[in-house]
Formats: C-alpha cells, structure tokens, sequence
C-alpha cells in the first residue's frame, strides 16, 4: 500500500484527519489514566486484610449507664463470657478498632526515647488472649498474650505496656534483620518501652486513607480494655455455618446481660464481608464510575470514526469508481481506508501519549497518585488502534464494493 | 440591463495564469431575450457566473440594472441574487429534502417577506408553469421535464429583472425541452429579459440575439474564421 | 426566520437518523455524566455559610514546639483545653465559640424502651449565633449559663421529634449520659454540609444533623466523653488519669471567633501573637509565637474537604464530555459538508452567509437540545446511581433541582452551538458558484 497519496488525501480532508487524531488522543490520555486509577483502586480492593473473614461479624457497643472504668472493664469480661458460652459462637474478643475499621488509634512508633521523629505509624489495637484466634491470624513468632495481663485502660489515659505483639510487616520495617523478637520499641507518648513478646501473620491496620498506604499493613497489639471511651467492639467468630445464628444470638446475650448499652444503629451487627464491602466502597465506586467512562468514550470515539469514514467514503465515491475502473481491486480501497485510519490512529496515539503523561504528572503533583508505567499507554494504544481498524472496516468495506460505473456518473 | 466592458477573469494557479474571459464585452437591454453560445472551455459558463454575481470577476467593469457591482460584498451580492436574478440551471437543482412548495419558497424566505404574500406568490408562479397541483411533491416524485418546471417557477416566483439560464434544456428529452422553451419564450413576451447559455443551434435560434464566446472573447461570427471550425466541431458533439 | 430554520433543522435531523442519533446520544453521554459529578462536586466544595463565611475564623495555636509540627510550620489543627478556655475568658472576639464531639446516650421517656445514643457538641451560648443555628421552640442558652455550668441543652428537631413526639419541649428534661439537663430550646432541621466547624473531627459530610448540643463547662465537669479526634503528637507525656490529660497539650478542642471587619481579624491575630508570647515568658512554650487564623473557605481548603475522588471524577467527566464534543464536531462536520450542494443552491437564490450560520447553528441548536433532555433523563436515571460511586454519605447530599436542570439543558444547547463553529463556517465558505461549474 502506497502511503504517499494516502497522505495527499488526509492533507484535502485537514479538519476531519484531525478531529478524529484529536478525539483518538483525547480517549488514549483518559482511558490509559483512568485504567491506571482503577487498577491502583482494584489493587487497594483486593490486598487482604490478613484476616480470615468468613464466618467472623462485628457487635459494635456503646455503654448507656453510668459505668466507672472498672465496672465496664468487669461488664466487658462478663459479655465476652456469655459470648462464649453460646453454642454456635467459637472464639470472641474486644477491640477498640480493628483492620479495615477506618477510624482507631494510631500512634508513632520510635526506636529510642529521645527521638522526635517518628520511624513509622502503626494501628494500636487494644486487644487481648483471644484476638489473635478470633481474627484468625497466626502467631509465626514468640507467645501470645495471657489472660492476666490484660488490664484496663481509657483512651486519654497513655499507659504504658510493658509487653506488645506487632504484625509481621512491622516487625521487618522496624528491625529488617529479623531480631524484632524481644527487643523493645517506643509506641506511645510516654517514655516507657514495650518489649516484642509475639509477632502475628499478616494483619492490617485500621488506617484505609490512601495517604496512609504506607502504614496499612503495621499494627500493633496491646493487652489492655478500652474502657473510658463509652465504646467497645466486639468482634466474633462463629463457628462454620453458624454465621446467622451467631448473629441472631449474640445481641441477645449481650442485652440479658445488661440492657443499658446501644448497638451503633451503622454498623451494629454487620458481617465482615460487610466491613470489607464499606471500606472499599469510594474505591470500588471509583472503578466502577471509570470503567463505565472509559467503556462509553471508546463506543462514542468508534462511532466518531464510523461517521466521519462514512461520510468521506461517501464524499469520494466517483474517485474510488475512477481508481476501480482503472484496475484497483476491492482489496486495494479496502486496505486504503484501513491504512488511512491506521496513519490517523498512530499520530492521535502520539499526541495522546503525551497528553496522557502530562495529565498523569498533573496528577502527581495535586493528587499524589504515582507515576503511570508504560504498559498502561501500551494496552491503551493497542485498543484504539484496535477500535479504530474495527471501526472503520464496515465503512471500508461498502467503499470497496463501489462499482467501477460510478466514475462514470456526474456528481 | 446587464453591461460588461472590458471584464476580465483570470484562474491563477501556483504555475499557471488562465484568462477564462478576457476583454470581455457585451450590453443586453431590458427586454432582450439573448442567446449565448460557444464551443466547451470557450468561457460561456464562466461569463454566466460572473453575471450571476455568483463569483468575482478580476478586472473591467458590470453594470447590472445601472448599478456598478464591481466592488460589492459578499452580503449585498446575496442580495441582488435575491432580488433581481432568477437562475434556471441544466441539473435544475432542487433542494431534494423540501417539497415543490417549499422550494419555490427559498428565494423569497431569504427576502422577508410576509407568509401570506410568499403563498400567493409561489402559486402564482406554479400555476404559469402548470404545477400547481404538485405543490406538496417531491423533486424525486418529478419528472425531469416537470423539475425543470419548478425550477423555472423558483425563479420567477421573485419577479426578478433579469433570468439567467445555463443549458435549461440540457438535461431533457426533445418533447420536454420544446415545453421548457415555449415556457421561456412566453415569459420573455411578458416583459423578461433572459440570457440563456446553450449550444443547441436549433434552441438559440429562437432567442432574438445571439452572442458567441470563444476563448473567453465575444466574436463577431460572421467575420471569425475560428468560429467556423469551433462551431462546426460544437454542434457535432450530441452534448458535453 | 428562526421558525424557518427550526423546521429545516429538525427535517434535515430527520433525514439522517442514525447521525442524528448518534450526535444526539454523545451530548446526552456527556452532559449527563458532566451533571451527576457537577452534582455531587458541588455539594462538597460548596460554601456551606456564604453570607459569612469571610467573617468566622478557625484559631490554631502551636502548643507543641516546631519540632512536632506536622505538616511542619503548622500549629496543630485544634486546641488543647488550657488555651481554649484561656482564649474563651480573653473574650477578645465580639463572638467566640470552641467544641467538641459528644455521643452520650440518651434515656428514653418510656423506661421500656431501649436507650439510644445522641451525637452532638459540647460548646459554648455563642456557638448558635454564630453559626446561624435556626430554632423551632425556645432559645439558645446565654453566656450566664455558660459561667454557671448550667445542666442545659438544646436538642434538635429530630431528636425532639423521637422523644416528645415533636411537642414544645422546652423546659423539660432530658437524660444524657446518666445526668439530667432541662431543655431550653429546639432547633429546626440545620446540617450545613460540609460541616465546616467540625471539620477537625473528620465529620465534614457526617450524614445525620447533630442531635444535641450541651455546655462545654457543664461536660467538663461530668467528664462527658468526646467522641471526635484526639491528638497527642507533641513530646513524650505521661498521664494517668482523664485529669491529666485534660490539661497535656493534646488538641480536640475546634476553636472559632466571629470577626466582623479585617481589622477585628488583624487586631485578633495580634492578641494571639501577644498570647504565645505570653505563654512564652511564662516558660510554658519554648519557641517564638506561631498562630493561625483561617475563615471558613481558608480553612476548607486547608483541611482539604473536598474529596479527591469528587474532584478527580468531576475532570474525568468533563474530558469525557470534550471528547463527546469533538465527536460532534467531526459528525456536523460531515452532515454538512454533504449538503455542500444544498448550501451552493441557497447561496445562489440569495442566501447571505449569515443566513447559513442561522440555519446551521439552529440545526446544531436542535440537536443540542435533544441532546440536552435525553442527558436530563440520563441525569436523573445515574443519580440514582451516585451511591455505587460515592461515598452513601457524600452520595445522599447529591440531589436534583431546577437550577441542575436549567444548567443540563443550557450546557447541553450551548456548547453543541458551539462545537458547531467549525463545521458551520465552513459550511458558509460554499460558493454559490460551485453547483454551476460541476456540470
């Protein structure tokens, strides 16, 4: 296929050549963004939380009376007690946050005593013996907590603790060598330090902003009950296929052992899939919103190119019946019209790669999204290409079946 | 009517300069029904253009109905066109997405003037063309000879001083053309002045005046050897 | 004449309905996906108290030493309760107000039921005149109350509504958190979105209106628990009992001053400035005075309250909407060039180029505007879809009314009117003469 007279023709047709490159490049620079967005999103979606999730739920509880710190400690205790003495309830335990939650406690953790800045930021659950089972995530290191070493505290209140276990992702970030067993770390606002008596599997922390994706997967463990501030959850496991039943039963436990408390009316007994699903949801939302854009920008960009063949084709049929008569054959026009497109595609791929890295740059710098990898452009560029040879073809084809009769026709 | 001294058009291009009329001279009075005729690429079209104020022409002078349109913009000639030439064109072209009504309608939409005065108008004009019972067809409902009609009836429904027509009969059957010109004749009886380009001897000479172009130049026939052989070579051919 | 080019355009639209269609369908796609993000953009970067926006200041002391500043030169985002009951008894701001989160459970009046829990603020008389606070029955509660510890409270026409049936409630009294407050008036349904007084707490697009509202001084003494956001970033402290903490330099308490002219705001900022270094002199902070005072839109934007997702959605959509243009562009384009020969007819009979402007850009205009009421049905229809893509607090505050109506039929007519420039000018670039010469 010869390019030359390919081009002469696209110079006769300036405005329509570049309105479809320009609708080409606009598509190419917010389909390949919004693919890196709703595969950073996807990604956020599916990194696990460490938990096992299946057959675990959420009571999250709020004192109504008038309990001293003591007493709720005790009414923690006797709750936990009668969860565990329902039949189909396997293990449960008491936090004040726990992973995916969103809103918690987190602290700096420092290395000395003395040191200003933090070395990172962590989840601090307050939790206790059972947490780990409840959860569902393996200690791979050391001994968990006992029984007795779970004290009471109130948030404002910053206690120290003498013994902490910490996730394992914590554990490399703060001694890479792999000695964090034993050794002690700064991770509260006092100057007493916690010694690394555990380390658990995977677990991720409460923090779900995406400014905070570096601190997602540290958290640490402390034996104390969140007593002072009026909110506790619980977090239980039911045992297999006894999810609904536990559900329906373990309100009811808590209530017969004392009424003064409200079930937050949001996210009083919800599942963990629950959790999981409204965590994610402005992610997912954002997905979803890009891949219904995206989807539509191609159709409408393919229907753009359709249009605009279709009207030159029909714009040039006595010049396509002068080239038959003198021996094109139908594969000659067809080929013409997809190499047109072809030329036109390419150098709309061009100038949208490059509006698609300014773009990108413009993102980084407001939105602090990271910087877009070549095989985004390159998926982009070979779907439009795609898109554009497809779009083009139906066109293609009906100028190819124009008879050599027209050249003989007046305009 | 319409006068041109020394009217010139030159097509330039990167390499090459084309005089289409050079010199070009020619004075048709009210009331003339004049025929012009020439061999192809003698610059007949071109002459008709220009007198059209379809396009520009590049030096000399055009008077038409005593005005110098030499130097009138793009908007006041619009005007004129509107109101004081009719065209009838050999591919009669009629809009195809209006009607017959609706066609005849375009020139004087483009007048302002009012809906009352515009109907009675182009029934008027209809009825003298002998289609006024095809108001609400379509130009493709229309026999050729028929669309030619309308055609006509587009022109005349603005009552303007001077019509001009580029091969009227080019593009019909011999019993059709004779009605078109009979239709011609009996407008220009009515007061009309017409200019019509043809090269159909047997239909110029029902015009009262001929007027020959060759390359691009009013000639005398009587006394240019040229035109004997270009007129000769013209009128053999069936048509362009 | 605009009839007439009207009824041409929609015969011309007619002709070609396919084309039509599809031009039809990508301003409906645009304008619509446009409108359902504009919808929801607006809300959250909207000025929730415009008439006095300029005049309310959020006041930031740095209580913790430009070590500890995060980001740093930043003073902490809220106050510690020393300084704010110390700027509250300096009273230098005609109008001064400081809060913080409460969600005490609220007893009902049928001891049958169950308790229910009650969010709101702790906060001070001038906290309702301030932020315009609407009331159904009686008043806020004076400053008087407010140096008495009063057991006050005033309770919003919601709760109002779930504990006395909607009666006049004033003078009774309601249980919170086990103490007994007499009700001293009730307001009308007020959540001015996003919530900019407490946007320290994260509660900017909180979905439910606060319920009640107590006297900080009175909350203090019960030691009423806060419930909003709590920040002890300075140097290492050590504290055991709530007493303690109450008086460490950690910030919770959102502090806010009226003032009316730049010169209130000037001369306020200088008593800060005389404040820290105050503090400074009595050896309590060991670095030079660093303040802050932001009005309401200051403080939005410093605090970032628009999500990134709104805005980052709202420029999808709009590039989104360009391409939708571009391609109508393209379409008109060829739709015109096509009737090339019409135009050369119209031309010749004594149409002037104005006259295929007007008829064009009508045509465009028609389209435009189909474009335009089928994007207002897609409008509707995705709005009741925002929920999947926002946030349900965020999504619930996107609502349709007749201004998003009018703006999605004349964004619609307008900019297809004008994405039809191009391809209109170059329709009225047709030369009369063209159709002659052809023959």
């Amino acid at each position: 296929m010869q390019i030359k007279p390919i081009l002469a023709a696209m110079r006769r047709h300036k405005a329509g050549t570049i309105l479809i490159g320009f609708q080409i490049a606009l598509t190419l620079a917010i389909v390949c963004n919004a693919l890196f967005i709703i595969h950073g999103r996807m990604a956020r979606v599916s990194r696990p939380s460490g938990v096992n999730e299946t057959n675990l739920f959420v009571i999250s509880n709020v004192w109504a009376g008038n309990l001293s710190d003591h007493e709720t400690a005790v009414q923690i205790q006797a709750d936990l007690d009668a969860l565990l003495q329902l039949g189909s309830v396997e293990d449960a335990t008491a936090l004040n946050s726990f992973p995916l939650h969103g809103s918690g406690w987190d602290n700096i953790i420092r290395m000395k005593p003395d040191q200003i800045h933090m070395t990172t930021d962590s989840s601090i659950y307050l939790s206790d013996d059972h947490t780990l089972n409840t959860l569902g995530v393996k200690l791979i290191a050391g001994r968990n907590f006992t029984a007795n070493e779970v004290q009471a505290l109130s948030i404002q209140t910053m206690a120290s603790w003498p013994v902490i276990i910490v996730s394992k992702d914590l554990a490399t970030l703060l001694f890479p060598k792999g000695d964090a067993l034993g050794k002690q770390i700064y991770a509260t606002n006092n100057n007493t330090p916690s010694t690394i008596i555990g380390i658990s599997d995977t677990l991720q922390s409460h923090m779900m902003d995406s400014d905070d994706n570096a601190f997602a997967y540290n958290a640490v463990l402390v034996p104390m009950r969140e007593v002072g501030s009026g909110y506790i959850h619980y977090l239980i496991r039911a045992r297999p296929g006894q999810l609904a039943a536990a559900m329906r039963e373990a309100p009811k436990a808590l209530i017969a052992q004392n009424r003064m408390r409200i079930f937050y009316a949001n996210d009083g007994e919800v599942t963990f899939a629950k959790v999981r699903a409204k965590a994610y949801e402005r992610d997912y939302g954002m997905a979803v919103l890009l891949v219904i854009v995206s989807a539509v920008l191609l159709a409408i960009t393919a229907a753009g190119i359709v249009g605009l063949t279709s009207f030159w084709v029909g714009q040039r049929r006595r010049q396509i019946g002068v080239r038959r008569a003198l021996g094109a054959t139908q594969g000659d026009i067809l080929s013409y019209f997809m190499t047109e497109n072809l030329l036109i595609a390419v150098g709309g791929i061009v100038v949208g790669t490059l509006l698609a890295i300014g773009i990108n740059l413009w993102m980084v710098t407001h939105y602090g999204v990271a910087y877009l990898s070549g095989s985004y452009l390159l998926v982009a560029a070979i779907a439009l290409l795609l898109l554009g040879q497809g779009a083009v073809f139906a066109p293609a084809l009906r100028a190819s079946r124009v008879s050599p009769i027209e050249a003989t026709r007046t305009a | 009517m319409l006068k041109m001294t020394h009217l010139s058009k030159v097509y330039r291009t990167e390499v090459v300069e084309t005089y289409a009329l050079r010199d070009f001279n020619i004075d048709v009075k009210e009331g003339e029904f004049v025929a012009v005729t020439g061999p192809s690429g003698s610059g007949k079209t071109t002459f008709l253009t220009i007198a059209g104020l379809l396009e520009t022409f590049t030096g000399g002078t055009y008077h038409l109905d005593n005005l110098d349109v030499s130097n009138l913009d793009d908007n006041a000639r619009s005007k004129i066109r509107n109101e004081k030439i009719g065209f009838i064109f050999q591919a009669f072209n009629l809009i195809p997405d209006l009607n017959v009504f609706d066609n005849v309608e375009v020139p004087l939409r483009y007048r302002g003037m009012k809906a009352p005065e515009r109907k009675e108008r182009i029934m008027g004009a209809l009825e003298r063309v002998g289609l006024a019972s095809r108001a609400k067809h379509y130009p493709a409902e229309l026999s050729g000879g028929q669309q030619q009609r309308v055609a006509i009836a587009r022109a005349l429904a603005g009552s303007p001083r001077l019509l001009l027509a580029d091969e009227p009969t080019g593009n019909l059957d011999t019993q059709m053309a004779r009605g078109v010109m009979e239709l011609l004749e009996e407008i220009h009886r009515d007061g009309a002045t017409i200019v019509m380009v043809t090269h159909d001897p047997e239909l110029a000479a029902r015009a009262q005046r001929n007027v020959h172009i060759i390359d691009g130049q009013v000639v005398d026939l009587a006394e240019d050897p040229r035109f004997h052989t270009a007129y000769a070579a013209a009128a053999g051919q069936v048509r362009g | 004449m605009f009839a007439y080019y009207l009824q041409l355009g929609l015969r011309s639209l007619k002709r070609n309905p396919v084309l039509t269609a599809l031009m039809v369908m990508a301003i409906a796609f645009g304008v619509a996906a446009s409108m359902i993000t504009w919808s929801v953009f607006r809300v959250v970067s909207g000025n929730p108290i415009p008439w006095k926006s300029s005049q309310l200041y959020n006041v930031q002391v740095d209580d913790r030493g430009p070590q500890y500043d995060d980001p740093p030169n930043e003073p902490p985002e809220a106050l510690n309760y020393t300084d704010a009951v110390a700027l509250m008894q300096a009273h230098k701001a005609p109008h001064q107000t400081l809060l913080y989160d409460i969600g005490p459970s609220v007893l009902p009046q049928n001891p049958n039921d169950l308790p229910i829990t009650a969010y709101g603020y702790a906060t001070s008389a001038d906290f309702f005149t301030m932020f315009d606070v609407p009331f159904q029955y009686g008043s806020p509660w004076t400053n008087a109350d407010d140096d008495a510890h009063a057991s006050v409270a005033v309770i919003s026409n919601e709760l109002n509504k779930r504990l006395f049936g909607g009666a006049n409630s004033v003078g009774r009294d309601v249980t919170l958190a086990m103490h007994t407050y007499r009700i001293v008036g009730v307001t009308n349904h007020w959540d001015p979105k996003p919530r900019y007084y407490d946007a320290y707490d994260g509660m900017e697009f909180y979905p439910d209106p606060p319920q009640v509202f107590i006297v900080f001084n009175r909350a203090i003494d019960l030691r009423v628990g806060m419930t909003g956001r709590n920040n002890c970033g300075g140097p290492p402290m050590h504290f055991s009992s709530d007493e303690e903490w109450l008086h460490r330099e950690c910030a919770w308490i959102p502090f806010w001053a009226a003032l009316p002219t730049q010169a209130d705001a000037q001369q306020y900022k200088t008593f800060l400035v005389a404040y820290a270094a105050e503090q400074q002199r009595a050896g309590r902070f060991h670095w030079a005075p660093n303040v802050r005072l932001r009005n309401v839109t200051e403080w939005m934007a410093y605090k970032k309250v628009v999500p990134s997702e709104s805005r980052i959605s709202l420029f999808v959509s709009i590039g989104f909407f360009i391409i939708c243009l571009v391609n109508t562009i393209g379409l008109l384009l060829a739709k015109f060039m096509r009737r090339s020969s019409e135009i050369g007819v119209r031309r010749a009979l004594g149409a002037t180029r104005r006259e295929v402007y007007a008829q064009f850009l009508m045509e465009a205009a028609a389209v435009g505007l189909a474009g335009g009421v089928l994007g207002l049905l897609l409008t509707v229809a995705g709005m009741q879809g925002v929920g999947l893509l926002f946030e349900p607090d965020v999504a619930r505050l996107a609502h349709i009314d007749v201004s998003l109506l009018v703006t999605t039929l004349v964004v619609a007519v307008l900019t297809t009117v004008v994405a039809a420039f191009y391809p209109t000018w170059r329709a009225a670039q047709v030369q009369p003469a063209w159709q002659l010469k052809s023959n």
